[in-house]
């Protein structure tokens, strides 16, 4: 019984380090895209923060990183404020069309990482 | 915010609560670790309760080590209710379209169904045990459920986000 309990432990943990790094696994980090263009909405909240962003084919969805972290890197809700021109490389989701996880964002001259 | 989902949740979401989670520095977050802790402290009332189905802690008497390890378990759970509650509305619409997640709660209604039949049925039978005496199988069947049931719920939390 205990050896039995041992071996469902084991594959827990097993199942939760093939999943580490958080929220990655859905987007393909074999194709990395840039996007650029101006920001035309702008969600500064939690879970994570969200743009969308005009770019040359289509408007995308950009998923940023959690509020405290992108304060804590100084991209600020003022910063990534909708109007402001965006270049945002990172990977499209293999689940969602359109929408994209950003690596890093560069708004006015200054470059961002999201992770 | 996705509008495939039954207006129910989008209006969950929508709601000035899920705004406030959404908005708020620490809600979220916090609402975050809380869930993983009362987690913590669930999973290690339930193990402890589990082990004695199954025949461990021989020497122990079963009735003390199960109710006084049910107090932690059913405190838990409500704090993982009410953590977990905070965390799906700030992305109700997408959680309540996610398989994963739709996975998880119909784990955990088995989860509750299997509780309740070990008390309804089992637990006279253990309850009065002295310790050292064999546990009846269908305590340990009810035990085993319970260990396996609950390590996949909580994979499965982990995992929502993945898919």
């Amino acid at each position: 019984m205990f050896r039995a309990i041992t071996i469902a432990a084991g594959l827990a943990f097993a199942a939760g380090a093939a999943f580490a790094h958080h929220g990655w696994g859905s987007y393909d980090a074999a194709k990395p895209i840039t996007v650029a263009g101006p920001i035309q909405t702008s969600k500064f909240e939690n879970p994570h923060a969200t743009i969308t962003v005009r770019g040359d084919d289509k408007v995308w969805t950009v998923t940023l990183a959690p509020t405290s972290r992108m304060s804590s890197r100084g991209a600020t809700a003022q910063v990534i404020a909708v109007g402001k021109t965006v270049s945002a490389y990172g990977y499209p989701s293999t689940a969602t069309p359109g929408e994209m996880r950003a690596e890093r964002i560069t708004i006015d001259g200054k470059t961002y990482e999201m992770r | 915010m996705t509008e495939e989902a039954p207006a129910i949740f989008i209006a969950l979401e929508q709601s000035s609560l899920g705004e406030t989670i959404r908005q708020s520095v620490w809600l979220y977050p916090i609402a975050n670790v809380g869930h993983i802790v009362s987690l913590v402290l669930f999973a290690g009332a339930i193990a402890v309760m589990d082990v004695r189905l199954l025949g461990g802690l021989a020497a122990t008497s079963p009735a003390r080590v199960i109710v006084r390890a049910r107090r932690y378990a059913i405190a838990a759970f409500l704090l993982m209710v009410v953590t977990g509650f905070l965390l799906f509305t700030a992305e109700a619409s997408h959680l309540a379209l996610n398989p994963v997640f739709q996975f998880k709660l119909a784990l955990i209604a088995v989860g509750l169904l299997n509780i309740a039949i070990f008390e309804f049925g089992a637990r006279r039978a253990v309850i009065d045990l002295a310790p050292g005496a064999a546990m009846p199988p269908r305590a340990k069947v009810a035990g085993l459920l319970s260990i396996g049931l609950w390590l996949v719920v909580a994979a499965c939390g982990r995992s929502i986000a993945y898919f």
